[in-house]
């Protein structure tokens, strides 16, 4: 009994708190998964006719494309600028591209209504559809990728040859990853600017592919500062400390310009007054501008932050969230208003993403154990616990205490601002569609109309709509216009409808037939007033 | 008799919210007749909404140059050369972008559907092919919807705004929003308050969108020049660097090209061992 319970301790305790969360997300994960493929998106998604695209849009794609920046932004810096101390770090960037744009696609074969049709835009074009373009730019840097991270595997098998020809193709390679990813990183901003009656003014502007690509550039160095020191703490590479700083330094301008373009546009578009009205908008605007790129900039700028491993582990993260956050801000923020609906995922949305995600590091480090991703002598030899070497946390308690009061003001002003938004603009509407409903009043039915009376009536005949139809049951159609033609209040009714007509044709028998309704023979003075 | 344009003017003020057009295109679409009347949905191409007690039509606006035929990256929405805005459901990969993108907020999804396509009004083209007016305009009892010639019919909506200039607001809805569409609407009640988006570009929308695009070209030859160029002369800056420092004769240096690549992206064994 007290053996068994060991083992099961035993069994358990190799089992880390973050393999539990992973195990449990992918399960739910996998749950969603099954429910949209068999009963489609509607079971598994909060989307709507109103709110199209969501959560699987803004994070799996757009941020996954994002963040995936650093490949391109990395393989240009070693091998076009030449900066060869930053090598080391290249693999690893293009290997979290390439798992990056693959999981982009997984993300794609979730939310695409036919998926198995993903291919048809290489083959059924229209090259006025940014989205195409995206499809092909897309396609052909996953090819890329997948070439440019090829070595690693003909290094592990020693082909020689293979690596040989590689070397000789691998600069037009760069330049072409470089081009394909200038492209679709801005064109990704690009989707939106065929929506500026949707978009907030906050975010809309003609300018959204230069800012795509300019965040995508920052989110993408962000990321390999990130995933750096994840790869420290997780297998205990070494850190390269002097590359990373270098690389914050280089996040600084990028950064600069981008808060710069941002406010010249946001005031040559007359826009400036939105970012100083309490919104929710606002509000995630300056989480995204004061916290994503204002701070790390001035973090960045300072020598003695990029210094510390904290400080550049800190600044990094913020760089990524505000990334997010813009991401987000654009795709769902952004859109709510003009929408009319309140879109918030649903659990199963979520668990998709986050095993998306999950998968993410499960792959990552597969290809750390399997393949020659860092150099060996990065690592720590064979049989040292990787735990061991990570003594310092990258975080101090008062950077994670600081972290945590961000998100709780982030939380709390979102909320507060929130029901200040909602009253103005959804609910006037509410009120007139139930107006309208409770008056139907307002549809008039035209006045009896008297019939002209020829020489052998027995007296003349009088037609009263309201004995005939209501207008609340939709009734005019019963009649109009199939058997009779509407005319002008006040126009002569034409020879058409004569004694014969009536007598003799399916007019006013139609109904008049013993069945519905009296028939016409059955009494002269059920319609003849004498 | 076909039109050339095909249009319709939808006068408000002589619908008499009767609702025969949304049950005449169900009954044409082969539409459930069960889902409701007052919004569009993938079941209901033509619906009837009340605004302040005014009926309003809504369907497709099949604007002259449709945002959501622009945006669909393999074409499964288009225009097409009879004037109505078509819909391929053997092309449409359910990307759902037609849906963002359209100004009007027309298309729809069958949501519940795991084989779904997007739902609009097509404009009864198959019924105009064969000289037919649209279902709705041919089961509409008042003349409210009128069939006809788009300018043919901005005409008439011009003489009924000058003869009767106290029963019309002074503008036809469709005429100049996004572009032109070849719906044309007319009311008494300023079209704001019936929940109309009046505040619509009158641009192309396409036309923001092929802005970006059609400079793509040039971002793809002037970018691959520079990134050559600067690779080329990052290169030879490096190689010139070796000549000073003496590890190579300056006609070393004349001939060398530049090297390929940084040597640890790309190694092989031999690479290695030069290494160790």
């Amino acid at each position: 009994m007290n053996a068994n319970l060991v083992t099961l301790k035993k069994t358990l305790g190799r089992l880390t708190l973050w393999q539990g969360v992973l195990l449990a997300v992918l399960a739910a994960g996998l749950y969603a998964t099954v429910l949209r493929f068999a009963q489609g998106l509607g079971a598994v998604t909060n989307l709507s006719d109103q709110f199209p695209w969501g959560l699987w849009i803004g994070f799996d794609v757009l941020v996954g494309v994002g963040l995936a920046a650093g490949g391109f932004v990395v393989a240009a810096t070693v091998h076009i600028f030449r900066i060869e101390r930053y090598e080391p770090i290249a693999r690893p960037a293009v290997l979290t591209a390439f798992l990056g744009y693959i999981l982009v696609i997984v993300a794609l074969l979730f939310d695409l209504g036919l998926p198995y049709r993903i291919w048809h835009p290489l083959v059924m074009w229209n090259p006025h559809s940014v989205m195409f373009e995206v499809a092909w730019c897309v396609t052909l840097y996953t090819t890329v990728l997948a070439l440019e991270f090829l070595p690693l595997v003909l290094e592990r098998f020693h082909l020689e040859k293979p690596l040989k020809i590689m070397r000789m193709v691998f600069v037009p390679l760069v330049i072409v990853g470089v081009l394909l990813s200038t492209l679709h990183q801005s064109s990704l901003g690009s989707l939106y600017v065929i929506v500026p009656d949707k978009l907030h003014g906050l975010w809309y502007t003609p300018l959204l592919p230069v800012f795509f690509f300019l965040s995508a550039v920052a989110g993408g160095l962000a990321m390999t500062i990130f995933e750096s020191f994840m790869s420290f703490r997780a297998f205990g590479k070494r850190l390269e400390h002097d590359l990373l700083a270098g690389l914050a330094r280089i996040l600084v301008v990028v950064l600069a310009v981008y808060a710069l373009i941002k406010a010249q546009d946001l005031a040559s578009r007359g826009n400036l007054h939105l970012v100083w009205t309490l919104t929710p908008e606002s509000v995630l605007f300056w989480g995204e501008i004061g916290l994503g790129v204002l701070l790390p900039m001035v973090l960045f700028a300072l020598p003695r932050v990029r210094a510390s491993e904290g400080g550049l582990f800190f600044g990094a993260l913020l760089t990524v969230m505000g990334f997010i956050v813009n991401r987000l801000n654009v795709a769902v923020t952004g859109m709510t208003a003009s929408s009319g609906v309140t879109y918030i995922p649903s659990w199963m949305e979520f668990a998709v993403t986050a095993s998306i995600v999950g998968a993410g590091f499960l792959l990552f480090a597969l290809a750390v154990k399997y393949l020659p991703i860092f150099p060996k002598a990065e690592l720590p030899p064979a049989g040292v616990d990787p735990v061991l070497l990570r003594r310092r946390p990258a975080l101090s308690r008062g950077v994670l205490a600081a972290l945590w009061v961000l998100l709780v003001i982030g939380i709390v002003g979102v909320a507060a601002s929130s029901p200040e938004h909602k009253k103005p603009a959804p609910a006037p509407q509410a009120v007139q569609l139930l107006a309208s409903h409770a008056e139907p009043a307002e549809v008039r039915l035209p006045e009896p109309y008297t019939f002209p009376v020829s020489g052998e009536s027995p007296g003349p005949v009088t037609f009263n709509h309201e004995t005939h139809a209501a207008v609340t049951e939709n009734q005019c159609r019963t009649c109009h216009a199939g058997l009779f033609k509407i005319t002008e209040p006040g126009t002569p009714v034409s020879g058409k409808l004569t004694y014969e007509a009536i007598h003799e044709g399916p007019l006013c028998a139609s109904c008049h037939n013993g069945e519905k309704a009296f028939a016409i023979e059955d009494d002269c003075t059920n319609c003849h007033q004498q | 008799m076909r039109p050339a344009k095909p249009a319709m003017l939808i006068d408000l003020t002589r619908c008499i919210g009767c609702e025969a057009c949304v049950w005449a295109c169900k009954e044409s679409n082969g539409l459930p007749r069960e889902t409701g009347v007052a919004k569009l949905s993938a079941t209901t191409w033509s619906a009837l909404e009340r605004h302040q007690g005014v009926a309003v039509r809504r369907q497709c606006m099949h604007c002259l140059e449709p945002a959501c035929a622009s945006v669909c990256p393999v074409g499964a929405l288009s225009k097409s050369a009879a004037g109505p805005v078509v819909y391929d459901a053997g092309k449409c990969i359910g990307c759902r972008y037609c849906m963002v993108g359209c100004p009007f907020g027309v298309p729809k999804y069958e949501w519940s559907s795991n084989l779904p396509t997007v739902k609009k009004c097509l404009f009864c083209f198959e019924r105009q092919a064969e000289g037919l007016q649209p279902a709705c305009a041919e089961a509409c009892p008042t003349g409210a919807t009128l069939f006809g010639d788009r300018d043919a019919l901005l005409d008439e909506a011009g003489r009924r705004i000058a003869a009767e200039p106290k029963r019309y607001v002074a503008r036809i809805y469709g005429q100049h929003e996004a572009g032109g569409t070849s719906m044309l609407y007319l009311s008494s009640v300023p079209f704001e308050n019936l929940g109309f988006n009046t505040e619509l570009s009158t641009e192309s929308y396409p036309g923001m969108s092929w802005n970006i695009l059609s400079k793509l070209p040039n971002v793809v030859s002037v970018g691959g020049v520079l990134l050559a160029g600067i690779w080329w002369i990052t290169g030879r800056r490096d190689t010139l660097a070796q000549a000073r420092r003496g590890e190579i004769t300056p006609e070393e240096a004349m001939e060398r090209k530049p090297p390929l690549v940084a040597l640890k992206s790309v190694q092989t064994t031999e690479d290695r061992s030069h290494e160790l």
